[in-house]
């Protein structure tokens, strides 16, 4: 009687342990990370530089990429001021009720987006808060996003990338400012690809920096300044 | 006391079932972390399967397609992966 009972609780707790840990599918991240990502998460993923009249790219492209929407739109600097938003159009292209309006002739559906988009560029461009790398600085050092290891291994890249600038600015190293842009990149979106899945609110607040960051790099004064602090 | 006997098997039972989800969500976590690590460094891993930690900040990770790296943190404090 006794074991039966034993045997019971047993059975019990192994029920409940199904249904106990189960981790999120790998796609359910995507999705949410790409809407975050975007104006609703309050931080603006707009570029610095952006043109009032951008050359619109086609939705369904973006729709496909998902998680490298964000990372897509982080490669183009000068690209429209609407990564997030058309990401966020792509994850719901999928849904029966949102493929209505892809039923619009062509002609028209981008006359009708148009004054939409600058509206929200512009939006986003008087939002936009002015660069806060200490913040940044910050956030990147307390997100869980990123392992110890490689916030240790990002910031090594990081200090080789300066000391690159500090050595191109001594005359030491020769090469142009648009080759060390190439780098800076590259780190960039490294630190977006860890980011942009489990912590995509900072991921966009490094996309709407990205620009003014260079624009320290990339000024002698005003990188002599910001390695002097 | 063989109800003594049994509760404390059964308490021993529980500590290990319940304790077992934390540390493998510790280990997913390191395995993560040493994925990144490689591929930040450019190396062909693709996923970290297992981790032999060796001491603070030194493993030996195992990668799916075979490859071994000893990823570590040196004096200098550099994040090194070395192929083994």
């Amino acid at each position: 009687m006794r074991v039966t009972r034993v045997g019971g609780i047993v059975l019990v707790l192994m029920l409940a342990s199904c249904g106990a840990v189960k981790p999120a599918p790998p796609g359910e991240y995507p999705q949410t990370g790409s809407a975050q990502a975007g104006p609703a998460a309050g931080t603006p993923v707009a570029p610095a530089v952006t043109p009032l009249s951008p050359p619109s790219p086609p939705p369904p492209t973006v729709a496909t990429q998902g998680p490298i929407a964000a990372v897509a739109s982080a490669e183009r600097p000068t690209a429209p001021s609407m990564p997030a938003p058309a990401s966020q159009a792509a994850a719901k292209a999928g849904a029966p009720a949102t493929k209505a309006p892809t039923k619009v002739p062509a002609a028209l559906a981008p006359a009708a987006q148009q004054p939409k988009k600058d509206v929200i560029a512009q939006a986003t461009q008087k939002a936009a808060p002015p660069l806060d790398l200490t913040s940044l600085e910050t956030r990147l050092k307390e997100t869980e996003a990123i392992g110890v290891m490689t916030k240790i291994a990002l910031k090594n890249q990081v200090d080789d990338l300066l000391d690159q600038f500090r050595a191109f600015y001594a005359g030491k190293l020769k090469t142009t400012l648009a080759e060390l842009r190439r780098p800076y990149d590259l780190l960039v979106l490294k630190v977006l690809s860890l980011l942009q899945d489990s912590d995509p609110s900072l991921a966009a607040a490094i996309v709407a920096s990205r620009e003014a960051i260079w624009g320290i790099l990339s000024d002698p004064v005003k990188f002599a300044k910001f390695a002097s602090t | 006391m063989s109800r003594r006997v049994t509760v404390c098997a059964l308490m021993t039972w529980m500590a290990a079932f319940f304790s077992a989800p934390s540390l493998a969500a510790d280990d997913a976590a390191t395995r993560k972390d040493l994925t990144a690590v490689i591929a930040l460094h450019g190396l062909p891993c693709g996923e970290v399967v297992s981790v032999k930690t060796q001491g603070d900040n030194d493993h030996i990770a195992t990668c799916k397609d075979g490859n071994r790296y000893h990823v570590f943190l040196n004096s200098a404090g550099r994040v090194v992966a070395e192929k083994q």
